[in-house]
């Protein structure tokens, strides 16, 4: 939809190696590079991060752009050795993940970097993530 | 003072004044007719009309040779534009060669008639007093020339004629040259497109294929969905039918889809495992740079006897749906992964049969998430198209797949909505069995 | 539909038992035998021009009057229009209808929104056979993509089709652009309304009611380049008003609305299935549609007509038309501060409950 009635708005708190996004609104075309852009952000600036929370109670609709986007975030996380939580994930957003066959993918307890043996070169977008602690 | 001023002057005063304004509502004229088109045909009719009726009494727009072939549009006061393309060389003519290179700019130049070409003078002009050849500068590319001729009997051409007549060139070759940049944008724009625009269906060894694709925005030809049937190679085998939906839209996802669209040609000997093809494919697509993904379908359908055999995988994609002959429509029982931007992936295959009169319809979300209905803000919904399905037993492929793009554009009226697809595979409702051999082929299908 | 019998033929009992059969292999939705039928036909030296309106076009109209009369659903509408589809192709690929291009170009192609392609289709054949070089664009046509064609071909002229008059607003729109850049239009189609009446007020260069006429008129001669100067809102100036606009813009609010109390009123629509409650609402909103086009055009009488063919329609299918009066006086009520809307509002109702079941004009 081109429309835009509910534009996104994301809200970032963060106590200790937890980080928490409340993300509002439509992740989309227009939006998504947003929410990719602070997640990636967060992994930058806090090198000790173990967890990150996507809030997803005030989420719009995901598109194709906004799927893309959280495939995104998943490798990011997972290369950076940080656990990626989608909370209070509306219906509809289980059902295009499953649809996909990208639910357990995003929703995968434990992050494993190996898993990703085709996609390292992602490893640059956050040098301290391979020697974190845990 | 005006009293003190000679009436010969005030008269011819006069005359200038109404001259000057007869003049620029010429140039007006000119502009606004000219200005309106993006055709270069068009765009040298109305020069060398409007030269006819006003400037002169025969009037010829040339534009640039291409492969030694010169166009050119001629037209006599009071008649109608006459298009030709001439095998003639313009330098032959002193002036047109120059003009018609356009840059350096080169005034305009006098022609004796005596050596004017046969070619330059309209059938049933009579004798010429004079002509005159007159560069059309572009935008920095040459634009052509226009040619004026006057009768013997009528007088030259005067100095301010000319003056005036360089103005009227300068709007004339302006809009040539838009109109021939344009053409060439969109020649290559055509010619790109050709390869990513979905391709005309029809029946192959006895099943029946049809397609229709309605791209997201009005002025977009191609975007983010689309659809392929490759025959088999050897009759009696498979066809490989694809479907799918490219993540984004615009031309970056037209690339991605022509990607897509190569690597699964290239992938076809391997038609007979899905999941290997689209494991391939996924590897194929995976980037380090982005997670841009699509969802896809295969479907391989092959005739066996009266029935058309189906295998159907889902690549992350909206499963098939089966329209039996008793109007039930079935879900095929396909699932897996996205393609293109996670390392694994996975996906299931499901056989089906298609008895005479039964069909299997291949879409994508644009359809069953066209949001509008007549409240305005309902989604079209994957139950809304099943029940319009249930209606469709027995239906030619294109009569569904025209139903469906149908019922989805008046579900969304005038409101923005995504790429729509839709592929039917049918097994055809007689057992018309000539048009399994091959033979029929051409007279069945346009 | 035309009746017309063109001089060259043979035997117009023979062509009218032909369409005939072909209409009963189009019921039967026996595609084959209906191109078979068509070639045979072509084989035996029948004109093709013949053949695609005398043959395919009155069955091409039954179709639509079967639909009308409930007699065969949407569904088999379309399967019976794709068979006739194929018929055409049939008939444009066999020897019978090679011909050499001895007249200029003409673009055929239906307004955006419009799906009945078949009328577009017929009369592109036809100019084909009669030695036009034809762009046939097909159905729903966006009106940049006409434009974009029209700068990169070299057409003289366009002809665009319209079956439905909720189309016009669309139509018209499509109309100036392509004369904007200095195409002349000639139109054609039901929507065009009785003698073409439409057509004039939308400012088409010219108009025809059928394929043969279409022709005829584009042999006269060129038509002749439209003024690029013309601005689209001199043909209409009681759009001043608003109406039109705000009516069109806010058509799914006063659906839901009248829908809502509606249901207050009828305390029986609380028992409509959902696929019955989505029938009323899909009513409303064509109910809507038409005031909308009715504004636009300024004709009240289109909607006084829209109304009484949509209680014929309802009658058809055995849904009882009393809720048609009561809907049009909602909508009314919530058009209060809309003269004109008002006026057209209440002279559909006046005629309804006068007299109910007769329709002021055909539907074909």
């Amino acid at each position: 939809m081109t429309t835009h009635p509910h534009p996104l708005r994301l809200t970032t708190v963060g106590i200790q190696d937890s980080v928490r996004i409340e993300v509002q609104g439509d992740v989309d075309y227009d939006s998504a590079d947003l929410l990719l852009e602070e997640v990636t952000a967060q992994l930058a600036a806090r090198p000790a991060l173990t967890d990150v929370h996507l809030s997803c109670a005030g989420l719009g609709t995901v598109d194709s752009m906004g799927l893309s986007a959280l495939l995104m975030v998943g490798r990011r996380t997972t290369v950076a050795g940080v656990r990626l939580h989608l909370d209070d994930r509306p219906a509809y957003l289980d059902r295009l993940l499953e649809l996909t066959g990208t639910l357990d993918y995003l929703t995968a307890p434990v992050p494993s970097g190996a898993a990703e043996p085709s996609v390292t070169e992602e490893r640059a977008a956050r040098p301290t993530g391979p020697d974190r602690p845990t | 003072m005006w009293w003190l001023v000679d009436d010969t002057d005030h008269q011819l005063a006069r005359e200038a004044l109404h001259m000057e304004r007869e003049r620029t509502a010429f140039l007006a004229k000119a502009s606004s007719t000219l200005l309106a088109s993006l055709n270069l045909g068009r765009c040298m009719d109305v020069t060398a009309q409007m030269a006819a009726e006003s400037l002169a009494d025969a009037a010829l727009t040339v534009a640039p040779a291409r492969g030694g072939r010169l166009p050119v549009v001629t037209c006599l006061r009071g008649g109608a534009p006459a298009v030709s393309t001439l095998t003639v060389d313009p330098d032959d003519v002193p002036g047109l060669g120059e003009a018609l290179r356009g840059f350096p700019p080169v005034p305009s130049r006098w022609i004796d008639p005596a050596t004017a070409p046969a070619w330059m003078v309209p059938e049933g002009f009579g004798p010429v007093g004079s002509i005159v050849v007159t560069p059309l500068p572009g935008h920095g590319v040459p634009a052509g020339a226009l040619i004026m001729l006057r009768k013997a009997e009528a007088a030259a051409f005067s100095d301010e004629e000319e003056v005036f007549t360089r103005l009227f060139a300068a709007r004339a070759g302006a809009a040539m040259s838009a109109a021939r940049l344009y053409a060439e944008q969109t020649a290559i724009t055509d010619v790109l497109m050709r390869e990513l625009l979905p391709p005309v269906l029809h029946q192959i060894s006895g099943v029946d294929f049809a397609g229709r694709y309605r791209p997201s925005a009005d002025h977009e030809r191609i975007g983010g969905d689309f659809y392929d049937v490759h025959p088999a190679a050897v009759e009696g085998e498979a066809s490989l039918v694809s479907l799918g939906d490219v993540c984004g839209k615009g031309l970056e996802a037209a690339v991605l889809t022509g990607k897509i669209r190569n690597t699964l040609h290239a992938l076809l000997p391997l038609a007979d495992d899905h999941q290997r093809m689209l494991r391939l494919l996924n590897s194929a697509l995976l980037s380090s740079h982005h997670t841009r993904f699509a969802t896809m379908v295969l479907a391989s359908a092959v005739r066996r006897g009266s029935t058309v055999d189906l295998r159907l995988t889902s690549g992350g994609h909206p499963s098939p749906l089966i329209i039996r002959a008793d109007g039930t429509v079935e879900q095929a029982d396909t699932h897996g992964t996205l393609i293109g931007a996670l390392p694994n992936i996975s996906a299931t295959t499901v056989e089906a049969s298609l008895a005479p009169g039964e069909s299997c319809v291949l879409f994508t979300d644009g359809i069953t998430e066209a949001k509008g209905g007549p409240m305005g803000n309902v989604l079209f919904g994957e139950e809304r198209l099943k029940r319009a399905l249930s209606g469709c037993a027995g239906m030619p492929a294109e009569g569904i797949v025209e139903h469906v793009q149908m019922l989805a554009a008046q579900w969304l009226g005038n409101r923005p909505h995504d790429d729509m697809a839709v592929v039917v595979i049918a097994t055809p409702r007689t057992h018309h069995l000539s048009a399994v051999n091959g033979h029929t082929r051409g007279r069945y299908t346009a | 539909m035309s009746t017309s019998t063109p001089p060259r033929l043979p035997d117009a009992g023979h062509v009218k038992q032909m369409a005939e059969q072909l209409w009963s292999h189009v019921a039967d939705a026996d595609e084959h035998a209906a191109t078979d039928l068509v070639l045979r036909m072509l084989d035996e030296g029948t004109d093709p021009e013949s053949v695609l309106l005398d043959v395919i076009a009155p069955v091409q109209g039954r179709v639509g009057e079967e639909w009308a009369a409930n007699r065969i659903s949407v569904a088999q509408e379309h399967a019976a229009t794709a068979i006739n589809e194929r018929a055409v192709a049939a008939v444009s690929v066999h020897p019978a209808a090679r011909t050499t291009v001895t007249w200029g170009r003409v673009t055929v192609a239906c307004v955006d929104g419009e799906w009945h392609a078949l009328p577009a289709r017929l009369l592109a054949e036809v100019l084909k056979l009669r030695g036009w070089q034809v762009d046939y664009l097909g159905a729903q046509v966006p009106t940049p993509h006409l434009i974009a064609h029209l700068h990169s071909t070299r057409a003289d002229a366009v002809a665009l089709s319209s079956s439905i008059a909720t189309r016009l607003p669309t139509a018209h729109a499509a109309i100036t652009a392509c004369q904007s850049v200095g195409v002349p239009v000639l139109v054609g189609g039901a929507a065009f309304g009785p003698g073409g009446r439409y057509a004039t007020l939308l400012g088409a260069d010219a108009w025809a009611p059928d394929a043969r006429t279409a022709a005829d008129r584009l042999a006269q001669g060129r038509l002749p380049r439209p003024e690029t100067d013309h601005q689209q809102f001199d043909d209409l100036p009681h759009l001043g008003d608003q109406e039109y606009s705000m009516v069109a813009r806010n058509s799914a609010s006063l659906v839901r609305t009248v829908f809502t109390t509606l249901e207050d009123a009828f305390p029986a629509m609380r028992s409509y299935s959902d696929l019955q409650r989505e029938r009323t609402a899909e009513d409303l909103a064509y109910i809507v549609e038409f005031l909308a086009t009715s504004l636009y055009l300024d004709d009240a009488e289109l909607f006084t007509w829209f109304i009484t063919w949509t209680a014929q329609i309802l009658a058809a299918r055995g849904v009882p038309a009393h809720s048609l009066p009561p809907a049009l006086d909602l909508l009314a009520r919530e058009l209060k501060d809309f003269p004109r809307a008002g006026r057209m509002l209440r002279a559909a109702t006046h005629t309804l409950t006068t007299a109910p079941s007769t329709a002021a004009r055909n539907t074909a």
